[in-house]
């Protein structure tokens, strides 16, 4: 198991290290910060200068990389183009942040996803089925960023019941999050009812029945365990989905995350935010996808003498 | 316990934990809001360049002028300022007894330490410098007098005073706690001071009483940093936010209909014009230059493109800019004669014109695709090229890789021509990669001479109809500054700059 996880490490150490050197790279064929700063004003050439030197944009490529990738050894990611905010602290601000609405959307997921598969699974072809696939489909075809406009119509401005935006308690966390779960339950409804079905047809579950087991022993004890597999792996991997797609969300609820600050980033072309951001990200998805592997080797053994 | 008690409990914690719910964050009576697109990231007047910065710390921070709504330039921190030494010297008699947020006094030492720190090292990293370059140094004469000693004339500089790098600092606050706890704890003399900033989320000040100009009417101001116009519309709406900046033309009918909203829509400092190239392709015929401002309908354009948000314009400026000549009136719509004209001058049908834009200004693309299709029925073969931003600004413009026509956007929040026009028309300048006219070159320099306020606009007025007579550019329009307004406000006086001083301002 050991050498499994020092493997695992080391290819995830790799994946950081490109992503890096390719955001690094990508941002700086963009365009120049010192214009984006000052807009395009009564500024001089001169002027420009002093700021590219401010910022350290008239060092070489290279320089500028190794310097970004010693801060992450030392963990200090530079300041902020925009005001000199040291980036780490907007990082532990604005990380916890886009961490709790993830894990809210995730869990309002598997919660909702897990029951309705087995149910779509268990009365295959009936009406409890189709309805679960339709709404499914339905929840599919939805834009997020529709989605999240049409809930703060309703919830904000007709019902005036919940905050449009910002995060301000747990009445914030609604919206975003329903938005978040809605998109990744009609996703994993199908994944659930498949891996069931697939699972239900194995023959041990009908030497498990002929037992006389009860139903719920047979759902619960043997066929959503080895049904787990696919799915764990799937939220694994739709972890990074759901950064990519929180981004926009953050956006349109205004949610202090780091979402946000990468699109501000983007925008701004704030170098050392924008790569303190992808950077803090890819390390995180590289970990949840060490953790997922991880969980495999505990939930099928089979794996981990591979 | 019982069952019941437990329930009771239950339902006791689910009350409160929907608590929020109920109540979607009504205000504190005596509670401003105002949702910007930024955070600026530093309150420091010295490290900003965005508008957001200023629609917030106008409250904060006093300049040694003052510029409201109405455009003029009135005593702040100065009451009172008189030429000397040949407009050399410049002396500003301080009003007295004014005190920072702090305590700390306002006198000569706290204006001179502003200037040294924006002239000097400090200053050099930030992009306000520039802007107040033509001062040498500050003297101190007496505790209430201060000297500001001109390396060159600046006729703008009392407007310049008014706002931005201007702003009057603490010298010991700064001194004693740092530039970087000065970046995110600001204190000035102004109207309201500094209580809690929240990085992304929220600027929050409370009422000075203290101030020299009398206290606010309101207890708190707060600013919310919310970048997406939707969900500022959206707050606006749900009542939680008063004054909301980010309103796309689009959008704009949105507010229009909410019975609690309203919608002003005034003159902004942004005008749009598409500069045409003098050196190759048709452009180089100023007939032809003057054709094409008549093939296109700049009205209806403002009509239907940006839904009457906008003005027409003649030259380069809003009608508020100083130097703007209100008998300059811009070439009229006229498809024949502009048809004719280019018949006239020779020009072949279906030649090429070429339109470079900043690809990610959604607005003009429209407007471009406009003009465009003018250009067409012109019998001209428009093009249109969109650029990122900083390559349009950093290398097509400057290196003169234009097509026949480019897209200039540009506003200053000194409202003064020369803002623009010399950086556009003088030789040599960044913004002008082909034009070198003597007559254009003498005028803009002689203007930036002269402290005489009707001498002055004089030759601003005569760059602007020289400019219009060369036919330099297609002037299009005049955009306007949009917000939306919760009309429980009372006394709100929209600025044209977005440099918001809510002083007056009273909530219902």
């Amino acid at each position: 198991m050991a050498g499994f996880i020092l493997k695992r490490l080391l290819q995830a150490i790799f994946v950081v290290l490109v992503v890096t050197l390719i955001v690094a790279f990508a941002i700086r064929l963009s365009g120049d910060p010192a214009i984006m700063l000052t807009g395009a004003g009564s500024i001089t050439e001169q002027d420009l200068q002093n700021i590219r030197n401010a910022l350290g944009l008239n060092r070489p490529f290279l320089v500028q990389y190794l310097g970004f990738l010693h801060g992450i050894v030392v963990g200090d990611f530079g300041r902020s183009f925009m005001g000199g905010t040291p980036v780490s602290a907007l990082i532990a601000k604005a990380l916890p942040a886009t961490l709790l609405l993830a894990f809210t959307s995730l869990i309002a997921s598997i919660l909702l996803s897990v029951p309705l598969g087995i149910l779509a699974a268990v009365n295959r072809g009936r009406w409890p089925d189709q309805l679960v696939r339709i709404l499914s489909l339905v929840g599919l075809s939805f834009p997020n960023f529709w989605l999240a406009i049409m809930l703060v119509l309703f919830f904000s401005i007709q019902l005036g019941v919940l905050p449009p935006s910002g995060m301000e308690g747990p009445a914030s966390f609604v919206m975003p999050a329903l938005t978040m779960a809605i998109i990744l339950t009609a996703t994993n409804v199908r994944l659930v009812r498949t891996a069931m079905l697939e699972t239900l047809s194995q023959q041990y579950i009908m030497v498990a029945r002929s037992k006389g087991l009860k139903d719920w022993v047979v759902l619960y004890k043997h066929a959503l365990r080895n049904s787990a597999i696919p799915l764990v792996t799937y939220i694994g991997l739709q972890f990074g989905g759901l950064i990519g797609s929180i981004v926009i969300v953050e956006r349109v609820f205004n949610w202090p995350g780091m979402g946000t600050l990468a699109f501000d980033a983007i925008s701004g072309r704030d170098y050392p935010v924008l790569q303190g951001t992808i950077t803090v990200l890819a390390l995180f998805i590289v970990l949840i996808n060490l953790l997922v592997d991880i969980a495999y080797g505990l939930i099928d053994p089979r794996i981990r003498t591979e | 316990m019982t069952l019941s008690t437990h329930l009771r409990a239950l339902g006791i914690a689910a009350v409160a934990a929907l608590a929020p719910l109920a109540a979607p964050g009504a205000q504190a009576a005596g509670t401003v809001t105002v949702a910007v697109a930024l955070d600026p990231g530093s309150w420091d007047p010295i490290d900003t360049f965005i508008v957001d910065w200023a629609s917030a710390a106008t409250n904060i921070y006093d300049g040694l002028t003052s510029r409201g709504p109405d455009m003029k330039v009135k005593p702040a921190l100065a009451t009172s300022w008189e030429f000397l030494d040949n407009n050399n010297r410049i002396r500003f008699k301080l009003r007295e007894n004014v005190t920072f947020h702090n305590g700390e006094p306002f006198n000569a030492a706290a204006v001179k330490f502003t200037f040294d720190r924006l002239l000097g090292d400090e200053g050099r990293k930030g992009p306000q410098q520039s802007n107040y370059n033509a001062i040498e140094r500050v003297d101190v004469v007496d505790d209430n007098t201060v000297d500001f000693i001109m390396k060159q004339p600046d006729p703008v500089l009392l407007t310049k005073l008014a706002g931005y790098g201007g702003m009057i600092v603490p010298p010991k606050y700064i001194q004693e706690k740092g530039d970087e706890y000065f970046n995110t704890h600001p204190v000035g003399t102004g109207p309201f001071k500094f209580v809690a900033y929240d990085p992304k989320v929220s600027l929050s000040l409370e009422a000075f009483p203290g101030h020299w100009g009398g206290a606010p009417k309101i207890d708190k101001l707060v600013f919310r940093m919310i970048a997406e116009a939707n969900t500022q519309i959206a707050e606006l709406q749900a009542g939680r936010i008063d004054i909301a900046t980010l309103i796309p033309f689009g959008l704009a009918p949105t507010v229009e209909k909410s019975a609690d909203l309203k919608l002003v829509s005034i003159t902004g400092p942004t005008v749009v014009a598409l500069r045409l190239n003098t050196k190759t392709g048709i452009t180089k015929d100023v007939n032809v230059r003057k054709a094409m401002i008549m093939g296109i309908d700049r009205d209806a354009i403002i009509k239907a493109v940006l839904l009457g948000h906008a003005k027409p314009i003649a030259s380069f400026q809003a009608d508020l800019s100083f130097g703007y000549d209100p008998n300059l009136k811009p070439l009229p719509f006229d498809l024949a004669k502009a048809k004719q004209m280019l018949q006239q001058a020779g020009v072949p049908a279906g030649s090429p014109v070429k339109i470079d834009f900043r690809g990610n200004d959604a607005t003009f693309r429209e407007v471009a695709q406009a003009a465009a299709g003018y250009l067409q029925a012109l019998g001209l073969k428009p093009s249109l090229q969109p650029y990122e931003t900083p390559v349009l600004l950093n290398d097509i413009i400057p290196g003169g890789k234009t097509g026949e026509a480019w897209h200039n956007a540009w506003g200053g929040w000194t409202f003064d021509y020369d803002n623009t026009a010399y950086l556009m028309y003088h030789s040599g300048e960044k913004w002008n990669p082909y034009d070198n006219d003597p007559k254009l070159n003498a005028l803009l320099e002689k203007q930036r001479s002269i402290y005489d306020v009707k001498e002055r606009e004089g030759i601003l007025q005569e760059i602007g109809r020289y400019v219009a007579d060369q036919a330099l550019e297609i002037p299009l329009y005049n955009q306007n500054t949009i917000y939306g307004v919760n009309k429980r406000l009372q006394n709100f006086v929209p600025p044209a700059d977005r440099r918001f001083r809510l002083t007056d301002v009273t909530v219902n």
